[in-house]
């Protein structure tokens, strides 16, 4: 819903889009990086969460909820990304890699390394708790909006995720010492 | 189980580098969505158009930025919108069934070549991006299109719908549940430096289609106009039948030629594709040319008439598709016998003096013997019997109209096989039906158009009404 313009009566959008594009896309072209890996992939999301939003900008009735609106958007897209990128792998040829781009060439330190190849072994939703949690920091409350859960389903499937992270990276540490 | 202590931190830690690698320079100079703005709204004219309505309205004007942002245009609900294309694809993959589009984009003479990157989904239905370096400035041009499917993107050929002498790239959708195949164009002008998709004034004039009629839907068929689109010297048309035709049982009962309203398409300053009237065309398998004058519909082909027929004690050989002989015996009731040319015989026993078959195989069904079966001593009889298995059978009539020949309603065989029946109508017309195979046991008519006799005794008499 928009707010009705008085002078003509015609609604207009709840919100600036092009000032939450800057103001926003890096920080979340950062958390969907942290869901989809790969930077080319992550603006992909987020330029798909800013269509969306673009599309049907009457859809956020609280301009203060529109940070949060184009969250659940990245992860969602971020998911379908995933998806997707799992059934390529599953039938497509193997293909040339692009080039690394200076981001990814960029070094992360060995113990941050293990941490998220860890992370990319869990289930999507285990994942996306975990970044929402520890990256956004977001609430229990926050995070359950978020993904469409409740509450209860955050924190056990917190408590699950670190679990499977540690488990990933003892195997990891396990196979590298033998 | 417990997890270690000091996880969370080390996770912590990590998603933060991990992100903290990410820096502004990293991004791709994306545009964020915005609706294109009409090349008519220009800051000047906003500007003027703007004073105006505030000299009118009296309001507070809080200025107005030089830049298009999407909630910065006044809504016009009723104008076809432009959208720019999202940036997004640039690490989507070009299909190997793809073939680039070759067209000058920018009118400088020389060719771009546009490639198509499919993004990768499950159904393989997703998003294609169109890229290109243009040859005038060297800068990137994308667009985005959904053609319904990112398998073997091929362009149709390129337009000047807007006459400015550079081309725009036309691409197609193709809706797969269309009988015979069905979808529309889409087409991208270089505009602002991106490809962005025209939007067409009346989309449901821009289509290759059979588009029902609204309430026309019996059990059997329906009644669609037949649209259509093509390119002809760089320009874009397209037409709609004047007539609706029947359509059912994957067929579409119309003749060789019909009548069509058409209109050129021409891409307008604003982006918008608007349909321009050319008049009325006659459009053939081959071609398509200007209404004569006083220009009318093909009748159906319900001439010439087939006439020979063999009765008791005669026989006639059928030659197309299934082979085989068939005879009438005399027995205690005449007996139709049909050889099948791999010795197969069949036996039916009709009900009816006098039968009198047709030489002329029915085209209703092909796939076996059939017969079109009358009776010299009873003119209303009208059977066709056709092969099951090893037996013949009268085809079950089902739908709106009786196998009869009497009266006002009147039924025979043409020389090319079409089984026809008129039904008399108001003022001397004669509604046209075909019978068509619905199952291999059952066929139902389905209309073919109004037509007239001076005398329906001799359908050669046919004309229009």
């Amino acid at each position: 819903m928009g707010t009705r313009d008085g002078a003509t009566g015609m609604l207009e959008p709840a919100v600036d889009i092009t000032e939450l594009y800057a103001a926003h896309r890096l920080s979340l072209v950062r958390l969907a990086i942290l869901l989809v890996d790969d930077l080319a992939s992550a603006e992909d999301v987020v330029q798909d969460a800013f269509a969306s939003l673009s599309r049907r900008p009457d859809a956020v009735k609280d301009p203060s909820k529109t940070l949060a609106y184009l969250r659940v958007s990245v992860v969602n897209i971020a998911r379908s990304a995933l998806r997707r990128r799992r059934t390529a792998r599953a039938y497509a040829p193997p293909h040339t890699l692009s080039p690394p781009t200076p981001e990814e060439s960029a070094i992360l330190a060995e113990e941050h390394r293990e941490v998220i190849d860890a992370l990319r072994t869990l289930a999507p939703r285990q994942r996306e708790v975990l970044v929402l949690r520890y990256w956004s920091n977001l609430s229990e409350a926050e995070i359950a909006v978020t993904l469409g859960i409740s509450p209860g389903t955050v924190k056990s499937t917190a408590s699950r995720a670190l679990v499977a992270l540690e488990r990933s990276m003892q195997k990891s540490l396990g196979e590298e010492a033998r | 189980m417990s997890t270690q202590p000091g996880i969370e931190e080390r996770l912590r830690a990590a998603l933060s580098a991990r992100a903290d690698l990410v820096q502004p320079e990293d991004l791709s100079h994306h545009a964020v969505v915005v609706e294109l703005r009409p090349r008519w709204q220009s800051p000047w004219v906003l500007l003027a158009t703007a004073a105006a309505v505030l000299l009118i309205l009296g309001v507070v004007f809080r200025g107005l930025d030089s830049s298009p942002r999407s909630d910065d245009l006044a809504p016009k609900p009723d104008a076809p919108q432009l959208e720019l294309p999202a940036d997004v694809g640039r690490a989507w993959k070009a299909d190997d069934l793809s073939t680039p589009a070759r067209l000058d984009l920018d009118g400088d003479g020389v060719r771009e070549e546009v490639v198509f990157l499919g993004e990768p989904t499950e159904d393989l239905d997703g998003r294609i991006r169109l890229q290109t370096t243009l040859s005038s400035t060297g800068a990137e041009a994308y667009g985005i299109a959904e053609l319904g499917s990112t398998i073997g993107t091929n362009a149709l050929d390129p337009i000047d719908a807007d006459g400015d002498g550079d081309q725009e790239l036309v691409l197609y959708y193709e809706d797969p549940d269309a009988v015979g195949g069905g979808g529309y164009p889409l087409v991208f002008d270089l505009r602002e430096g991106l490809l962005v998709q025209a939007v067409a004034e009346q989309p449901e004039l821009l289509v290759r289609a059979q588009v029902p009629v609204p309430g026309s839907r019996t059990e059997f068929y329906e009644l669609v106009r037949v649209h259509d689109y093509w390119f002809e010297d760089g320009r874009l048309f397209s037409s709609r039948s004047r007539s609706s035709f029947a359509s059912g049982n994957m067929s579409l009962v119309r003749t060789e030629t019909i009548l069509v309203d058409a209109w050129e398409w021409r891409l307008d300053d604003d982006g918008v594709l608007r349909a321009a009237s050319i008049g009325c065309l006659r459009a053939g398998p081959e071609a398509l040319t200007p209404c004569e004058e006083g220009a009318e519909e093909e009748l159906p082909y319900v001439t010439p008439v087939s006439t020979e027929t063999f009765g008791i004690g005669e026989g006639a050989d059928f030659r197309e598709g299934y082979r085989y002989s068939a005879r009438l015996e005399a027995f205690a009731d005449p007996s139709l016998v049909v050889v099948g040319d791999e010795g197969r015989t069949l036996n039916y026993g009709l009900e009816v003096a006098a039968p009198r078959v047709n030489v002329q195989q029915p085209s209703v069904f092909l796939d076996g013997a059939s017969l079109f079966v009358t009776s010299a001593s009873d003119p209303s009889y009208v059977e066709i019997l056709a092969q099951v298995g090893d037996q013949l059978r009268p085809l079950k009539t089902v739908g709106e109209v009786e196998l009869l020949n009497e009266g006002g309603v009147r039924t025979w065989l043409t020389e090319n096989g079409g089984v026809f029946t008129v039904v008399e109508g108001e003022d001397d017309t004669w509604q046209a039906w075909v019978w068509m195979l619905v199952s291999r046991t059952q066929m139902t008519a389905m209309p073919t158009g109004t037509v007239c006799f001076d005398d329906v005794d001799d359908p050669s008499s046919v004309r229009s009404c």
